[in-house]
């Protein structure tokens, strides 16, 4: 039976996705000087829920497969992926002006980055 | 306290622009942290230099993340110091990347110049010395 991971596959991309649209509305009202509101706040909403899964997923994916792979960075780096967007937001939040929002989007930026270094993670050797 | 143009002094490192600076501070030490505690844990043995610095570097990060994030007067010096040390780290264990690479197989985040942080960790120091001396007033 073929199955379809949870790292690799359709949803990591999703995930992407997602935070890539959420990164591009942010910047841009950041770029227009306007307050954060309920679209970036539904944005990290989302994301987290995804990430939840997609962290939740992956350990279920790692722990069902044989191959040799650093299985202790590929759990950081799930744990990373949960993480990051909370703490921006407590920490962008904090402040109303758009170097609030540009923290937001720092975090819907490299949430794509996080997700392609898991599946480095997943693929690579040991090393 | 303000000074005779009616501006607060002194300005707070963790505002502004600052706001955004400890996020990217924050991100490295988060980075290096975690590469630090899985490489101390899982592989000491293969190359304690390397991954000493890699140590190193996250409990700079940290520092400078904190005290760039408080923004006090004190916080200030602190910060001043652990960025100084994040550049001389950022050049010199770059430089011996560069010279013996035989020694940094394994990666820190300074290695290459933080060239597997699209050389983030090479740029951030100075930015971080400007953000300090442009609120100092």
């Amino acid at each position: 039976m073929t199955r379809i991971g949870v790292v690799t596959g359709p949803y990591a991309t999703a995930i992407i996705v997602v935070a890539l649209i959420f990164a591009a509305l942010a910047l841009i009202l950041a770029a227009l000087d306007r307050p954060a509101g309920l679209g970036v706040l539904a944005g990290g909403a989302v994301l987290e829920a995804l990430l939840m899964i997609f962290a939740v997923g992956g350990v279920v994916q790692m722990v069902g497969s044989g191959h040799d792979f650093a299985r202790a960075e590929f759990v950081g780096y799930l744990l990373g992926c949960v993480a990051i967007p909370p703490i921006a937001f407590a920490w962008g939040r904090g402040e109303s002006s758009r170097a609030g929002l540009l923290v937001i989007a720092l975090a819907f930026l490299i949430t794509p980055v996080m997700v392609v270094r898991v599946q480095q993670v997943w693929a690579g050797p040991l090393g | 306290m303000a000074d005779r143009d009616g501006h607060p002094a002194p300005v707070s490192t963790a505002h502004g622009f600052g706001r955004v600076l400890v996020a990217v501070y924050g991100l490295f030490a988060l980075a290096a942290t975690s590469r630090s505690v899985v490489q101390l844990a899982t592989r000491f043995h293969e190359a304690p230099l390397a991954y000493l610095l890699s140590a190193f570097s996250a409990v700079v990060y940290i520092v400078a993340t904190v005290s760039l994030g408080r923004g006090d007067v004190t916080s200030r010096r602190i910060a001043t110091v652990a960025i100084s040390v994040e550049l001389v780290g950022v050049l010199v264990v770059g430089a011996a990347s560069e010279l013996s690479p035989e020694v940094f197989r394994h990666p820190t985040v300074w290695t290459g110049f933080g060239s597997g942080y699209g050389f983030v960790p090479l740029v951030l120091p100075f930015v971080g010395l400007w953000w300090l001396r442009h609120t100092r007033r």
